[in-house]
């Protein structure tokens, strides 16, 4: 229990002494920073340039856990009831971070002013929670945007037949309703599919709560009782029906995780896919994918409210409370995050975070048209994106709608019924916990 | 004749009907199995195709290069998690065996009061749900530092083991008559170098199957060990698998290479020792 | 010397008790007096605050808890009876082969060669609607046009989920069946086929007699560490969808981990080791009878 105490004196002191991060010679020369950091391969890579660091420093880094982020967040969670929280640095992600409201310190006193200046504002502003600047974006910024299949496009016969039936000219959708005119358009299953979502766990509350606010509403009121069971969330949750009942997209659409879209847009059978930026190299790539040089990637569709879909979130680092040496952890998360770092962390594909590496890509892009097109949709969608709303209960009520919105899919519960249940089970738990 | 040549006939057609059965079956086993070795040579573009691929077009070991190249390229520590599978599943099993071979000698040569119970109550330790353990065992193995070490995993797989290597280990020294054991005592040998020379051997058998199914279970389990391992100090390869999954993507391609190099070894050492797993179970668990 | 006073067995079971003791029951007490507060991991005061029995009346009066109850009941019965009969079948079959026994016993026991985790991804790949290996092969053999939704449709979820897992453990099965039928007396089979027994009877009156202690012991290892089907389900369909698959250990996991709320899913976690116990019981009490039919009991 004295945990919490001494930390917050640490973090005191640092806020007075310390407010720097600038690199020096042997600056933590004899200091070992323990540090957990996401596992994968896709994420490994900027690992290498931790000895640069210890280089720079003297210091020592040490990680103590590598594993996927939901391994992570279950590891975390088990951390705080044992206070075993005295390591370091730990990776951290946007839509997890509000539920440690005590394990994380504040890095604003640690890193100089310009330091977190040079990040897009709408992640530094999504990275702070409860006034308190939790994490440092890395070069892993997601939002989905629209893959689409061009020959689809290009096809003058389905041009016309489209015209004729929907009274528009087909083209990349612009908004979500025509996104569900032409997936069922393209249908034709068993063999091809308009278009498929992520239909279970956290996948799910995610594409129903960026339609929801595409759609002018939102998850919860101010208060934190729940919001979704309005309009705009009805009618979030009617278009996902309204592809499941007419065979628009696969049968097991409910039980599709991220893997199985990348998957299964690239094997050809999907003609529509809203994914995320991390498939962008294996969809055109000949060796993962049959679509590669078909690819092409248009903005997030906007809802009913003019608003486009942008359910955003990033990979960052944090430092916590409870760490004996939070400038040299703070250091290591800023070296982690600055420029050379992001350059070569998207030179993979990944989104940046920050302003100056945002053009550095662009400009890299130039000769590559798909590259281009991919970043220019992703740019675009980013305008507008926004996270999670921030209440450490978000995961936990997730689990309570999405198998209610799973029973209006399939066709167990009605629409108007799914959302009540929903939210009323949602309400309890806010009420369980005093929230509310 | 006719009858004769009839029931030549019938036999016949049995031996057919058998064969067919069995190989019918050894497909169904085999299979899916064979089917994650082929995804381990073959592009993720064959694997997921539609229309299918059936006959595979292009078999190449880009999987393993991946796997053991360097951070960025797609490499995983394997060899680190390897030697990690290796020492806390053999190490585990061995003491299993050693606390098992004590407690099976106790219950198969002593009386005592609430023995039946005791036994159960043994058994019955094995059937709580890891899930049910994983947090508590965690915030005990953090709080006394064995979390992420190989010593605190082969606690938990020992623990794991006894319950079966005891029981099929008390049936095997059952088999022994007791007079045998106390004639050698007779002879001159201490009750230790009787239970060597006569009661060991006998036991053999049932040891080594009791060691090949510890074995299984602790190279396969993943569900505690993936609460108690972090880093490659400890991860052992079931947690390894997780490694081809990120949040958005799962690398399955890259999943099957890994996994058979953990399926390699398993059977091997299956094929070794199944001569005495069947001769192992065939005493040990009835007769007890 | 006080050790001497110990009596010989409990020396030599000693090793045995405390590592069951500290290993399964100092956290089982752990989450027992848990399981009477509202522990939420992310919140460790929560811990010493005790509110008697209200987790367990949640769990009880919560119809989501009962339908996952009764659903494993379900799967662990027909799970476990599958895996005997078929384990019964191919045990018979491998014994009458003369040639290639090593190999074959050792092709017989490839899919526990498999960690439970990697046969629920090989599966989900195996059902999955749109690019599975069972819906290609059948859409290519022509016996159906549609793609068939194995893992949404409840009925067909659950029979995903018990192939996978009667893939992975009818070798158990078959391996201790094997191992009877190696050890089965010839006197009795020559007996009756001297007495005119059609095969059928033999097996039925001779064979199966002394078979049932194997299959109950099988019974009982299975019913033991069946809780690993866990790692299976939670990745082919986490007990989606719409609850349609949820079993009670998906159940709990989710509760525990991903809510954090531990008192809650520790409550329900007693329900579930009460049940795995009783099953356990339920076979040792069967193995005991089987045995004394046959007169090897003690």
């Amino acid at each position: 229990m004295k945990g919490p105490m001494a930390g917050s004196v640490l973090a005191l002191l640092a806020g007075f002494g310390f407010a720097t991060a600038a690199l020096a010679d042997g600056e933590f020369a004899g200091v070992t920073v323990e540090a957990k950091l996401i596992g994968g391969q896709q994420y490994e890579a900027l690992y290498a340039r931790i000895a640069d660091w210890e280089k720079a420093t003297g210091a020592k880094v040490k990680i103590i856990s590598q594993k996927n982020h939901f391994e992570l967040d279950k590891e975390y969670k088990a951390d705080i009831a044992a206070g075993t929280t005295n390591w370091c640095v730990g990776s951290n992600h946007s839509s997890f971070a509000s539920q440690y409201p005590s394990l994380y310190t504040d890095l604003a006193p640690l890193l100089p002013a310009e330091t977190v200046a040079g990040f897009v504002p709408a992640n530094i502003k999504a990275a702070t929670i409860e006034g308190k600047l939790v994490m440092l974006p890395r070069a892993q910024f997601d939002v989905s945007a629209l893959y689409y299949q061009k020959s689809l496009y290009t096809d003058p016969a389905k041009a016309e037949a489209f015209k004729a039936k929907f009274g528009y000219d087909l083209a990349p959708p612009e908004t979500w309703d025509q996104f569900r005119d032409q997936a069922m358009f393209f249908a034709a299953p068993p063999n091809f599919y308009g278009t498929q979502y992520a239909g279970k766990d956290e996948a799910i509350n995610g594409r129903f709560y960026e339609l929801v606010v595409a759609n002018g509403g939102k998850m919860f009121n101010d208060d934190w009782t729940p919001a979704f069971n309005s309009d705009a969330g009805k009618q979030a949750l009617q278009w996902f029906v309204d592809l499941y009942k007419a065979g628009a997209v696969p049968p097991g659409t409910t039980n599709y995780l991220w893997d199985d879209l990348g998957n299964g847009f690239a094997s050809g059978t999907v003609a529509l896919n809203l994914d995320w930026p991390g498939w962008s190299g294996f969809f055109n790539d000949p060796a993962s994918s049959k679509l590669a040089g078909n690819v092409g990637v248009a903005p997030a569709p906007q809802g009913s409210a003019g608003v486009r879909t942008g359910w955003s979130g990033f990979h960052g680092f944090s430092v916590t409370e409870n760490c004996a040496t939070k400038e040299a952890a703070a250091s290591l998360v800023d070296f982690l995050t600055n420029e050379d770092s992001q350059k070569l962390e998207s030179a993979a594909g990944p989104l940046p975070s920050r302003t100056a590496v945002w053009d550095h890509v662009i400009a890299e892009a130039k000769s590559d048209p798909y590259k281009s097109e991919v970043l220019a949709a992703f740019q675009e969608t980013a305008k507008t994106a926004f996270p999670v709303p921030p209440t450490p209960y978000w995961i936990e009520s997730g689990n309570l709608i999405f198998p209610e919105l799973q029973a209006a899919i399939l066709g167990d519960k009605t629409v108007d019924q799914a959302l009540e249940d929903a939210s009323d089970a949602v309400e309890e738990l806010m009420r369980e916990n005093g929230v509310i | 004749m006719a009858s004769a040549s009839q029931h030549r006939l019938r036999k016949r057609l049995l031996r057919v009907a058998h064969l067919t059965g069995l190989f019918l079956a050894m497909c169904v086993i085999c299979l899916p199995g064979l089917w994650v070795v082929l995804n381990s040579f073959r592009p993720t573009v064959e694997i997921m195709a539609k229309p299918p691929v059936w006959v595979p077009q292009s078999l190449s070991l880009d999987h393993y290069r991946a796997m053991f190249g360097g951070a960025g390229e797609g490499g995983i520590p394997v060899l680190t998690y390897f030697r990690n599978s290796l020492i806390v599943s053999v190490t585990s099993t061995l003491i299993a065996l050693l606390v098992g071979m004590a407690g099976g000698y106790a219950f198969a040569r002593y009386k005592f009061k609430g023995k039946a119970a005791m036994f159960v109550a043994l058994m019955a330790s094995r059937a709580v749900p890891g899930v049910a353990l994983s947090l508590p065992l965690f915030i005990i193995f953090g709080r006394t530092g064995i979390i992420d070490t190989h010593f605190g995993l082969i606690l938990v797989y020992v623990s794991m083991n006894v319950p079966f290597t005891i029981w099929l280990i008390d049936g095997f020294f059952r088999q022994v008559p007791k007079e045998l054991a106390e004639a050698a005592e007779i002879d001159g040998c201490t009750r230790w170098q009787a239970f060597w020379r006569v009661e060991f051997p006998v036991a053999r058998a049932g040891i080594a199957s009791a060691g090949i199914f510890a074995f299984l279970t602790s190279w396969n389990e993943y569900a505690l060990a993936s609460q108690l391992t972090r880093s490659a100090n400890s991860k052992t390869m079931p947690v390894g698998l997780l490694d081809f999954t990120s949040q958005f993507t799962l690398n399955w391609g890259g999943m099957c290479a890994l996994a058979v190099l953990m399926i390699i070894p398993a059977l091997a050492l299956t094929f070794l020792v199944q001569k005495h797993l069947i001769a192992g179970l065939t005493f040990g668990g009835v007769k007890g | 010397m006080t050790r001497a006073k110990l009596p010989p067995w409990l020396v030599l079971l000693l090793p045995a008790i405390v590592i069951i003791l500290a290993v399964v029951m100092v956290p089982l007490l752990l989450s027992l007096y848990s399981s009477f507060t509202p522990y939420h991991l992310t919140r460790p005061e929560t811990l010493w605050k005790w509110i008697g029995t209200f987790n367990y009346v949640k769990a009880a009066t919560d119809p989501n808890f009962w339908r996952a109850f009764g659903r494993t009941v379900l799967l662990l019965t027909i799970a476990l009876n599958l895996e005997m009969l078929l384990g019964l079948g191919l045990a018979l079959m491998v014994s009458k082969v003369t040639q290639g026994q090593r190999l074959l016993r050792t092709a017989m026991m490839f899919p526990m060669m498999f960690s439970p985790i990697l046969v629920g991804f090989q599966f989900k790949f195996i059902f999955n609607d749109n690019v599975g290996l069972v819906n290609n092969a059948l859409q290519s053999l022509g016996l159906t046009e549609r793609a068939i939704p194995w893992l949404v449709d409840g009925n067909l979820a659950l029979f995903a989920i018990i192939m996978a897992e009667v893939w992975t453990s009818t070798s158990v099965f078959a391996i201790l069946i094997l191992a009877g039928l190696f050890a089965l007396p010839q006197d009795p089979l020559e007996a009756a086929k001297v007495d005119g027994c059609t095969p059928w009877q033999s097996f039925r009156y001779v064979t199966l007699p002394f078979l049932m202690p194997f299959i109950y012991i099988a019974m009982a290892i299975r019913s033991l560490d069946v809780a690993r089907a866990y790692d299976i389900v939670q990745v082919m369909t986490n007990g989606g969808p719409a609850r349609r698959t949820e079993l009670l250990w998906t159940l709990i996991g989710r509760t525990g981990y991903v809510d954090a709320r531990m008192g809650y899913a520790n409550a329900m976690g007693y329900i579930a080791i009460l049940l795995s116990i009783a099953f356990t019981v339920y076979f040792f009490r069967k193995l005991q009878s089987a045995r004394r039919e046959l007169g090897m009991a003690d």
